[in-house]
């Protein structure tokens, strides 16, 4: 391999002193500390780095920068590597992505010799008969095409990735001289100021430029640098900006992170990306050899290298006229210089994987190995776009510029104008002076707006007019497409493999709408996002059209700017999971762990149907603390429990408890829970562990939006309070051992009822009455600090009574057979509350309450569905939960098992399910079908309750 | 399939191959009249397909289908082409089965490839209440005779190798809903596909047309808008166009131009966001759903993975789509396939979901004798377009509600009963 | 992430909030006939334009207030407590 290295360059970043070692496609090369991938690989003479999309043509060096459409490669295990910003790094495994079987004999470039037959869209008219043949074989042979590297799913992991959160008052997207003067400006103007830059140094175009641009650049870095106000992001791009001016910044300079995405609350969002250099359509125009003005200057003077031999020069512009004396210094030998100002034109390359002739536009052929062209600028305006800008096309000038922006984003540089280094920083010193004065204003307004807020300092900044005086719009031809005869076999989208004439055939079809065009063609939807593209396509399809470029418009530019890795969104995942005081004890005591909705729970200790029979037979504790709990204070809780329960609240005595259930305004059952009355203005509500946070935020929602004069104070206690469940016709035994200051006695403390007192020591307890299992049980409110000391209390003295904890799924066996319904399981999101049974709980006579029209409504209907407790009258069978109940042999649906289980109780499978009114009656037969086709009968019981219907055993 | 069509074949692209012969325009750009039959809102997939069966199967042909901006701008062009037809109500299963078989058939029924990709559709069940409903689905979706069954997380793996099936995840995968028929269609060549068969069956299609008010008389609102009155015809940017039938086949402008007939919605709008990574060799076979992570994603066969989440919990007209949705989305997507953090987010976009309260769509006849609505359609419109489409050319041709869209009728909001699809459709790509 | 005026709490990320709609004028259920009923429940204006909408400060101070806000641009103006 040649060594295109050249001696030392005034402005190169490499630092010859590092070499590194690193392989291209299993060989051994060398670079240097600063160099790319692509850099590296250049000076060791390497020419092709990737096969074409769809011709699978060789492809090389083109921008020799983040957006090469030619430079993506596998990095070890990460693809689609930018080998043209990425820089390189000892040990690097780098290979070509997307051969086969290898980058110098691809057998897809049979692709080119029948390419006339595959022009855009052309998948869309074949392949349709027969049918099969397109899923079978078609299908799996596109699959293949597929481009990008590979992703290494099954060894990959997610990263130390990390995010931050900022809030400068100005934020500058560009690190060239005006982005750096707007940031100086800025913060001279007492801003707080982050300065972002894509590439690894600021300075944007002045770093490859000639001494003059390298003094000033170092003038204009060190007044940067002095500034403490300036924090400089390197190695950074501003992909998104988002309404409010919430900015998107991701950092691949962090010490740590591979990727962070820095997320900003920016006041002014100053806009200086400089411009990007647009190819030039012609045929052979995606030759290796054929690069942008930019692409050698970048590999001269940044890297040192040595672009080609012999080259050909096609310039518009006064940076195009530069690359000459570039290419000189580095000892290239320049075969033609053409001025397309003055009609010189290139209308051919040729070369199969190098450039070896060039046509000229006056027909001489010459040889050459390098054709540099630099034929016009790209606005890349997608940040401006996002803030709500469309763009207008100037043909003077040959490029789109800024219309309208909001005030809180500003442009300023090469996108708004042309001019010297002197007068692009002038512009800036203004629009940084301007973004720093909306930017303190508004931060002025944001701390005097709120109370609890900062105050602001001082008074609030004048208004600053913007006084800037435009950049100018230097003339420049517009060239797109060259005149060559064969010009529009040249390539307008690189990375998608669509030449010219694959636009100028969609425009005939009638995709000539510059969105139809994309969407037909693919045109600008590859990896680099219409950067390159999207004007030379915009010209194509006008001159197709015959239309001016002003009218065509563009595509819209979409977020992220550069794409951005998954892993530096996510960032570290968080997916926290609830746990209540208790949760060790039952990790520790051999607890299935079941996640619940935001909680994890125990589902069983090992045994769940043993667990249940225990609560029959003896007293088991359960840990029910994700039940939402609400403290209720206030003179007017009364009134709140009468709108938001359908049940009556009026008289419910001190020490009492109530069940209720809650309906939405649309009649369907929400929730349901007790409420107990724990004091003359002092009550506490539970609810459904799902529901906790919907029933609180609902009930604020009446109390301030609809009954603001009501007198009620909520504050949720879930977790503040832990919750006991003690079940079994021993719990009063039980708990006749560790309360004091309560008569536990069935006369003094009822079913139904709440009392407070001392449970182990431990004051201030609530416990009520009540039973989800059905059996004589009681549920303890504890002060969590003190609910491990409790739990263990209640085990150690109730070991001789045969204590066993017992978990959720023990719970549901208990609860299904009483009978009991669980909202959103043997409800859903049409259950009207007639449907769930609830018959005389609901009170239609109030004057208000949620619901109540639909509530009427639904009363007054025979045709809802009922549930009903069913059992399978084979009694070993358990149907599984949803199987359908259906009219005999038919397929017709006219029910539904909602809940099923073996009962330990009754030795027999219990069921609850929703059911057509035609069969709710008692001693109706059912039909269900199973899971697996078979289909078995069931009976429908008369009460909900399986186990103990008159309620003997919670009243003892 | 055409009165003066031109049929696409292999045959075709090999001519046109050796010949370099220019490929015929697949629909014109026809001059207005100042009056059609029936004049359809929305040059998307449900305005098209409503336009190409009122002329293909009721001899319908002098209508005009208007778009403010270019055929499938809007939604059609913006969803993440999914199809399927496992839904959880008697309803559901019966509309978007029928839609399937349409897209099974309608690459040679238009004559177009759409590239139908039956790869089979997965919706994780991370909690057993959520098995629960998957079992519901699965059940409902057998007795129509759907191809659907709930499998465990052994079968997960065999299905999509990359998903983490593996037991200490903060949402461990239980199991899902198996539907081997869903799939990927490719969006654009549908809405193509039908707007040039409705071209050649003489349908005007009028781009860039927008709809400033649609025309009514005898209403009891102002201008003879509303309920009791009829209408005639709508004004547009470019004038005037008289049309006994309106029918509005709008997405996240349906509540707008609804209005202008005075007819109020149940909707209201949201964005809803879509993103798609560059491309990477194929490594995920199946179409996958997370309703508990709220996102959903497939790959195309160009190798991009292309996710969707839940609707945006701001209303807004607004489709610049927003950061947070593309954090979320890693993140959960990430829960579902550690291993592909490296892969690169390339672009997000925005379409506006008209959502309504039951998660169905508002169709059919209205209080306005001679405007239809075939709107609401939240976020699964283009699985529902090819059977929307034949249902309301049927209800305009008849003037009476097809069967399959009665539970869908507008009166429903305001009598009877809403649909049940709400519990199973939040995420329900 | 637009930022919503907390009249208590001050300017807040919406993810801090929970958007609750329209606002809507709840009619006396002790006398709304079931069509007015549902029509509150249900129709909504959905303007592309400025409404009045609530919402909650559920990470903050848990208050509900309304702000108007342009549902074509995101534009906010004031907040006042409900």
């Amino acid at each position: 391999m040649s060594n295109l290295r050249l001696p030392e360059r005034p402005g190169e970043v490499i630092d010859r002193g590092t070499p590194l070692s690193f392989t291209w496609n299993g060989k051994s090369f060398t670079g240097h500390r600063g160099d790319t991938i692509a850099s590296a690989l250049t000076a060791n003479g390497v020419e092709v780095f990737a096969r074409s999309m769809k011709y699978k043509r060789k492809r090389g060096i083109m921008t020799a920068d983040h957006w090469d459409p030619n430079l993506f490669v596998q990095v070890g295990d990460e693809p689609n590597v930018r080998a043209g910003s990425r820089r390189l790094e000892a040990g690097m495994q780098v290979s070509a992505q997307n051969v086969w079987p290898n980058l110098n004999f691809d057998v897809g470039t049979a692709n080119q010799v029948v390419g006339r037959f595959l022009s855009s869209g052309f998948y869309y008219k074949t392949f349709m008969r027969p049918k099969w043949f397109w899923h079978n074989v078609y299908q799996r042979v596109l699959r293949k095409f597929a481009p990008g590297g590979r992703i290494h799913w099954e060894t990959s992991t997610h990263g130390a990735y990390d995010k931050r959160y900022a809030h400068p008052d100005v934020l500058v997207a560009g690190g060239g001289p005006a982005g750096m003067a707007a940031a100086v400006s800025a913060a001279e103007a007492d801003a707080k100021v982050m300065l972002v830059e894509h590439e690894p140094e600021l300075g944007g175009h002045l770093r490859w430029g000639d001494a003059d641009d390298l003094a000033a650049l170092a003038e204009l870095r060190s007044a940067v640098d002095a500034h403490p106000n300036i924090e400089v992001l390197l190695d950074s791009t501003v992909t998104g900006r988002y309404d409010h001016n919430w900015v998107a910044v991701m950092q691949r300079s962090h010490d740590i992170a591979p990727e962070r995405l820095v997320k900003a609350r920016v006041g002014s969002l100053v806009v200086a990306p400089g411009l990007i250099e647009r190819p030039y359509v012609f045929s052979g125009n995606d030759t290796p050899g054929v690069m942008l003005s930019g692409a050698a200057r970048r590999l001269i003077n940044l890297w040192a290298v040595k672009p080609g031999s012999k080259a050909v020069v096609l310039s518009a512009n006064p940076e195009g006229d530069a690359v000459i004396a570039d290419l000189e210094a580095a000892g290239v030998e320049i075969v033609a210089a053409l001025d397309a100002r003055a009609g010189d034109d290139i209308a051919e390359v040729k070369g199969s994987g190098r450039v070896s002739k060039v046509v000229l536009g006056d027909g001489r052929t010459v040889d050459a190995d390098l054709v540099v062209t630099a034929t016009g600028w790209t606005a890349p305006t997608s940040l401006l776009n996002m803030a709500g800008d469309r763009p207008v096309y100037d043909p003077s000038a040959a490029r789109y510029f800024p219309n309208q922006v909001p005030d809180n984003v500003l442009a300023t540089g090469g996108i708004t104008g042309n001019g010297s280094t002197a007068e692009l920083a002038a512009h800036g010193t203004a629009t940084g002076t301007l973004a720093a004065n909306r930017a303190l204003r508004l931060r002025h307004a944001r701390r005097a707006a709120a109370s609890r807020a900062r105050s602001p300092e001082g008074p609030r900044p004048e208004v600053l007019e913007d006084t800037r005086t435009p950049l100018a719009r230097v003339p420049h031809p517009e060239c797109y497409l060259s005149s060559g005869a064969n010009a529009k076999k040249g390539m307008v989208d690189y990375s998608e493999d669509v030449a010219a004439k694959d636009l100028v055939q969609a425009a005939g079809e009638g995709f000539d709408s510059i969105e139809l065009m994309k969407r037909y063609t693919t045109v600008t939807m590859g990896p680099t996002q219409g950067k390159l593209e999207t004007v030379n396509a915009a010209a194509v399809l006008a001159k197709a059209r015959q239309m001016e470029m002003v009218d065509i418009g563009t595509t819209v530019w979409r977020p992220p700017y550069a794409p951005i890795s998954l892993g530096a969104l996510a960032g570290r995942i968080f997916e926290p999971v609830r746990r209540s005081a208790l949760q060790d004890w039952h990790d520790a005591h051999g607890a299935a762990p079941l996640l619940a909705g935001q909680w994890v729970r125990p589902d069983h200790y090992g045994d769940p149907m043993g667990e249940a029979l225990n609560v029959r037979e003896n007293v088991g504790i359960i840990d029910v603390t994700p039940l939402g709990k609400l403290d209720l204070r206030g003179p007017d809780v009364t009134k709140l429990l009468e709108l938001v329960y359908v049940n009556k609240w009026q008289k419910l005595d001190i020490g009492r408890v109530r069940y209720g259930t809650m309906v939405a305004e649309d009649g369907v059952v929400s929730d349901d829970g007790v409420t107990g009355r724990l004091g003359e203005d002092h009550y506490l509500m539970t609810t459904t562990s799902s529901g906790a946070g919907a029933v609180w935020e609902m009930l604020e929602d009446y109390l301030q939006t609809y009954r603001p004069e009501w007198d009620v104070h909520v504050t949720a206690v879930t977790g503040g309070l832990t919750s006991i469940n003690v079940a079994g016709p021993k719990s009063r035994e039980l708990l006749l051992r560790l309360v004091d200051g309560v008569d536990l006695s069935p006369e003094a403390f009822p079913y139904f009822n709440v009392r407070r007192g001392t449970v182990a020591g431990v004051e201030d307890c609530i416990i009520w009455r009540i039973g989800f299992t059905g059996e004589l049980s009681y549920e303890v409110h504890v002060p969590s600090g003190h609910a491990l000391h409790v739990w263990e209390a209640l085990l150690a003295n109730g070991e001789d009574l045969g204590i066993k904890p017992f978990g959720v799924e023990s719970q549901r066996i208990l609860r299904l057979e009483k009978g009991h319904y669980i909202v959103g399981q043997d409800t859903d999101g049409l259950t009207k509350a007639p449907s769930a049974g609830l018959g005389g709980l609901v009170k239609l006579d109030k004057p208000d309450t949620l619901g109540l029209p639909e509530l009427k409504a639904a009363y007054e209907r025979t045709d809802l569905p009922v549930l009903v407790a069913v059992q399978p009258d084979d009694p070993q069978l358990v149907p599984t939960e949803a199987d359908q109940i259906v009219d005999g042999d038919s397929n017709r649906i006219l029910g539904r098992i909602t809940s099923s289980r073996m009962s330990p109780t009754l030795g027999r499978s219990v069921c609850l399910g929703q059911v057509d009114p035609s069969l709710a009656a008692a001693g109706t037969s059912v039909t269900i079908l199973l899971v697996d086709g078979r289909r078995t009968t069931g009976t429908v019981q008369e009460h909900h309750a399986h186990v103990d219907p008159e309620g003997v055993r919670q009243n003892v | 399939m055409a009165k003066h069509g031109y049929t696409y074949s292999a045959g075709k692209l090999l001519k046109h191959g050796l010949s370099s012969g220019a490929w015929p325009r697949m629909w014109r750009r026809p001059e207005a009249r100042s009056s059609y039959d029936v004049a359809i809102i929305g040059g998307g997939l449900h305005g098209l397909a409503t336009a190409y069966y009122l002329a293909k199967e009721h001899g319908i042909t002098n209508v005009a289908v208007l778009d403010k901006g270019y055929l499938g701008g809007g939604g059609s062009g913006r969803n993440t082409a999914i199809v399927r037809s496992n839904y959880l109500t008697p309803e559901g299963v019966a509309f978007y089965d029928r839609s399937l078989d349409l897209y099974n058939t309608m690459a040679q029924d238009l004559n177009l490839n759409v590239m139908f990709s039956r790869r089979g559709h997965l919706t994780l069940a991370h909690t057993d209440s959520a098995l629960r409903t998957m079992h519901w689905r699965a059940e409902v979706n057998k007795l129509q005779g759907i191809d659907s069954s709930v499998i465990d997380e052994h079968e997960v793996k065999k299905q999509a190798p990359s998903l983490d099936t593996s037991k200490d995840t903060r949402y461990p995968i239980l199991g899902a809903l198996y539907h081997p028929p869903g799939g990927i269609v490719r969006h654009d060549a549908v809405v193509w596909g039908y707007a040039r068969a409705a071209d050649h069956l003489g349908v005007h299609l009028l781009q860039e047309t927008e709809v400033l008010d649609i025309l009514c008389e005898d209403g009891e609102g102002p201008e003879g808008k509303g309920a009791g009155g009829r209408v005639t015809g709508v004004r547009t940017n470019r004038g005037d166009i008289s049309a006994p039938a309106v029918v509005n086949c709008t997405a996240g402008w349906a509540s707008l131009l609804s209005n202008m007939a005075g007819v109020t919605l149940p909707i209201t709008t949201h964005p809803l966001q879509a993103a798609v990574t560059e491309p990477c060799k194929v490594f995920l076979p199946t179409v996958v759903v997370s309703g508990s992570l709220h996102v959903y994603v497939s790959q195309t066969d160009r190798g991009e993975l292309v996710f969707g989440a839940s609707v945006d919990p701001v209303g807004t007209y607004r489709v610049n789509g927003t950061l947070e949705f593309t954090e979320e989305l890693a993140g959960h997507v990430l829960e579902l396939m550690p291993g592909i953090s490296k892969m690169r987010l390339l672009r997000q976009w925005s379409g506006l979901c008209d959502m309504t309260p039951d998660y169905s769509p508002v169709m059919g006849t209205t209080q306005v004798d001679g405007y239809f609505v075939d709107v609401g359609w939240g976020t699964y419109g283009f699985k529902a377009g090819p059977v929307a489409g034949e249902t309301m050319a049927e209800t305009i041709a008849t003037g009476r509600d097809a069967d399959l869209i009665a539970p869908f009728h507008i009166s429903r909001f305001t009598e009877g009963d809403l649909v049940g699809e709400k519990g199973a459709a939040a995420v329900g790509h | 992430m637009i930022v919503v005026p907390c009249p208590n709490c001050g300017p807040r990320n919406s993810s801090d909030l929970r958007p609750c709609g329209e606002i809507t004028s709840r009619p006396d259920p002790a006398t709304a006939s079931l069509s007015e009923w549902r029509t509150y429940l249900y129709l909504r204006e959905n303007p592309a334009g400025w409404v009045t909408e609530t919402w909650y400060c559920r990470s903050g101070c848990r208050r509900y207030f309304t702000i108007e806000r342009n549902t074509a641009t995101n534009e906010i103006r004031d907040s006042e407590v409900s």
